[in-house]
């Protein structure tokens, strides 16, 4: 008992998420300041690695203002709403071992309805702070949730439909043999495309395009609110990319020789790989313009939906 | 012009009896601070959902009153003082400024000054329209191509810097001349150095002819016929990217432009892709001008000294600021100052384009449209009134408007 509550609280539970999406935004800043030829990220910290966490601390010390108009409750308890969805949810997936630290035969669907939740959660606050910046950023989240969330859905759906189960600890077993990525490539690639847009990065920033609506959802957020809410961006990112790696890379898994411990390797692959994949999207957000609304949709809904409709009929063909 | 100011203000009214109120869901504001704007100016957008449906600016909150202020300054202390009007084109402002002096002196300019005063006009032609091209990849939201670009600006600050001692506020144009002659030693570094600019500049064309999301969001964005523009009686890069030949460095040669060699810049169709085009296509072509500029220099001296009074008479002039046409009116009584300076600046020659661009288009589109006319601001803000309630506008002198300040605060003293 005491071991999984500590599993769920410190490692690989909700201190090792949080610390690995600091990490991710350092990595994130660098990487973009390197390729557009800036130094990004210098002082705290060796080459800057402690910079997104003080800039946390900073904002938690910061005045919070609440609108005048805004519906007070929402706009104060959402924010932690809004943070724990992505850290609750990455306890289903597995990081030291083949088993997760909580895991249920249906936990995938529980997953899809999370990140459901978090864009409505969004969706909310950013309605009731009630200014015109947010309205439109509210009416370009739900436009842009309602077109990628169907290929995401069906590209993460698409490993269970070939294992024959909806639980993230049985997919991640049954890829002992072959990871899933050499069945369902494009799964990958839709997913990795509807990341982008569910944590708003270029080319799909659009609901929070800074020189168009200032912050988006964000604008009338200030101290710990916005604090939390640019941490629960890092954590979704590092759950989306986990995911991702326990859906199509195997998570962990990989050769185990005798002689090392088998947690300490199934950790290192499992960093291996997702660092991997977030340098990919970091990649990708640095090298693309923003999008517009209209554009966005008709990519999701023209290209992402017959690509991941097409991945599932070669999973169903290979399922015989 | 004047029965086009009167349409607009029919079609405003009309606009507005068809939709009795605009209500304030369908107003974002758009400025004056705003993180797209480098400058404060108002724009209220009324939308319906994403689509603009119509612009009502605001303009006038950097009004400074320099045409004002040159009226008690000395003929030299306001080329200092109109350089200042914009941070980016101030050669342009100084040398349209000394150009209309000039015309009312009967000196021969100094062949060497015209030709550094071209190398100075490129080099700020060249380094403005690398601004712009970042900026819009800024306010496309993509910042990869901002960093790039101004990066390479940098380059062309530094040549800057080393012929004139300043990066931003050149100082260089003086009556009858220029200050400073050119550096003939870091001469063959500067023409190495615009090579690989014009290099440079070729990259970012290709570019933004192949970036896809790039040409998403500026190819058929702000479309505008020809026709349109001339009405609205646009300049610079924007009339030429329509295909309309108007460039002043060609229709009336100033400084050392007649005898360089150069072609200018057309395209079809303007668009903010077009607009992109053709101010890199424009970068290449300066960068060319001044290397032939800095190979064919002639020798002798760079200025001439004028006394400090200016006779009487009245002069205007015009050049090509990187924007497009800046025109200068100068009056003298004879004085050691001028007696009136009128400034007409591209901008706002080129707002009624831009709003004529927005309309249609969807919110995210203001910044890049907005920004396809290269505004600024600061240079265009000036005093007039407008009374939409009874139809009516008028100018004041400033004696008038001293009536005014009086007669509003303190009523009983303006009767």
């Amino acid at each position: 008992m005491i071991t999984t509550i500590l599993e769920a609280l410190i490692f690989p539970g909700m201190a090792f998420t949080i610390a690995l999406g600091l990490i991710f935004e350092w990595l994130e800043r660098k990487t973009m300041a390197r390729m557009m030829g800036r130094v990004g990220p210098l002082l705290a910290g060796p080459a800057g690695v402690l910079q997104p966490l003080a800039d946390f601390l900073k904002l938690l010390y910061k005045e919070e203002i609440v609108p005048a108009f805004a519906d007070k409750t929402v706009f104060k308890f959402a924010p932690g709403l809004f943070f724990m969805a992505p850290l609750v949810s990455m306890l289903f997936v597995p990081v030291i071992g083949p088993t997760a630290v909580a895991s249920f035969s249906l936990d995938l669907l529980f997953i899809v309805f999370i990140l459901a939740f978090s864009t409505f959660v969004i969706a909310v606050l950013s309605y009731t702070s009630a200014s015109s910046f947010t309205t439109v950023a509210s009416g370009r989240l739900v436009l842009q949730y309602v077109s990628y969330e169907i290929p995401l859905v069906i590209a993460i759906i698409s490993p269970g439909l070939l294992i024959g189960s909806l639980s993230v600890q049985d997919i991640v077993t049954a890829q002992s043999s072959r990871w899933n990525i050499l069945v369902m490539p494009l799964s990958l690639a839709v997913f990795l495309v509807a990341l982008l847009a569910e944590l708003e990065k270029p080319p799909f920033d659009i609901p929070s395009a800074k020189t168009e609506i200032v912050a988006g959802w964000l604008t009338e957020f200030s101290g710990r609110s916005l604090a939390f809410l640019k941490l629960a961006k890092e954590v979704s990112l590092v759950f989306g990319v986990s995911l991702a790696a326990a859906l199509f890379l195997g998570g962990p898994l990989g050769p185990v020789p005798a002689i090392v411990p088998a947690g300490i390797l199934y950790t290192l692959y499992f960093l291996i790989k997702v660092f991997g994949l977030a340098l990919v999207v970091f990649i990708v957000r640095t090298a693309l313009a923003r999008l517009t609304i209209v554009d966005a949709t008709s990519f999701f809904w023209k290209i992402l939906l017959p690509l991941s409709l097409a991945q599932l009929f070669v999973v169903l063909i290979v399922r015989g | 012009m004047h029965d086009t100011f009167d349409k607009t203000i029919q079609n405003r009214r009309e606009v507005a009896a068809g939709l009795p109120e605009y209500s304030v869901e369908n107003i974002v504001p758009f400025g004056p601070i705003h993180p797209a704007l480098k400058e404060p100016e108002y724009f209220k957008l009324v939308i319906e959902g994403e689509r603009i449906v119509d612009v009502i600016p605001r303009i006038g909150y950097v009004h400074r009153g320099l045409e004002k202020a040159a009226e008690q300054r000395l003929w030299i202390q306001n080329i200092y003082m109109f350089e200042r009007t914009c941070g980016i084109c101030s050669f342009a402002h100084s040398t349209a400024y000394v150009q209309s002096v000039e015309g009312l002196l009967l000196y021969n300019l100094p062949e060497r000054a015209k030709y550094i005063r071209l190398i100075v006009a490129e080099l700020e032609r060249i380094h403005s329209h690398l601004l712009w091209v970042g900026l819009l990849g800024h306010w496309a939201g993509f910042e990869t191509l901002f960093m790039w670009v101004w990066n390479d600006r940098e380059i062309v600050l530094d040549i800057v810097e080393a012929i004139a001692g300043n990066r931003v506020h050149k100082s260089l144009a003086t009556i009858e001349g220029v200050k400073r002659d050119l550096p003939e030693p870091l001469v063959p570094g500067f023409i190495d150095r615009l090579k690989y600019i014009a290099e440079r500049a070729q990259y970012y064309k290709g570019i933004i002819d192949t970036e896809t999301t790039l040409l998403v969001r500026t190819k058929g964005v702000g479309k505008i016929s020809g026709e349109t523009l001339q009405r609205l009686c646009a300049v610079g890069p924007l009339v030429r990217a329509a295909g309309i030949p108007r460039d002043v460095r060609h229709d009336d040669p100033y400084s050392a432009y007649g005898d360089v060699p150069w072609d200018m810049v057309t395209s079809r169709g303007a668009d903010i892709h077009t607009l992109m085009q053709v101010r890199l296509e424009e970068v290449v072509v300066s960068a060319n001008m001044i290397i032939y500029a800095l190979e064919h220099l002639p020798p002798g001296p760079v200025k001439i000294r004028v006394p400090p009074v200016i006779p009487k008479g009245e002069n205007a002039s015009h050049v090509e600021a990187p924007r497009g046409e800046l025109f200068y009116f100068v009056k003298s009584s004879g004085g050691r100052t001028p007696e009136r300076v009128k400034v007409r600046t591209p901008t706002l020659a080129n707002l009624p384009s831009a709003l004529e661009m927005l309309k249609g288009h969807t919110l995210a589109d203001v910044p890049v449209v907005l920004t396809g006319i290269d505004p600024c601001f600061g240079c265009m803000d000036r005093l007039s009134f407008i009374d939409l309630d009874h139809n009516t506008k008028w100018r004041w002198s400033g004696e008038q408007l001293r009536q005014y300040g009086i007669r509003h605060y303190f009523p009983e003293r303006g009767k």
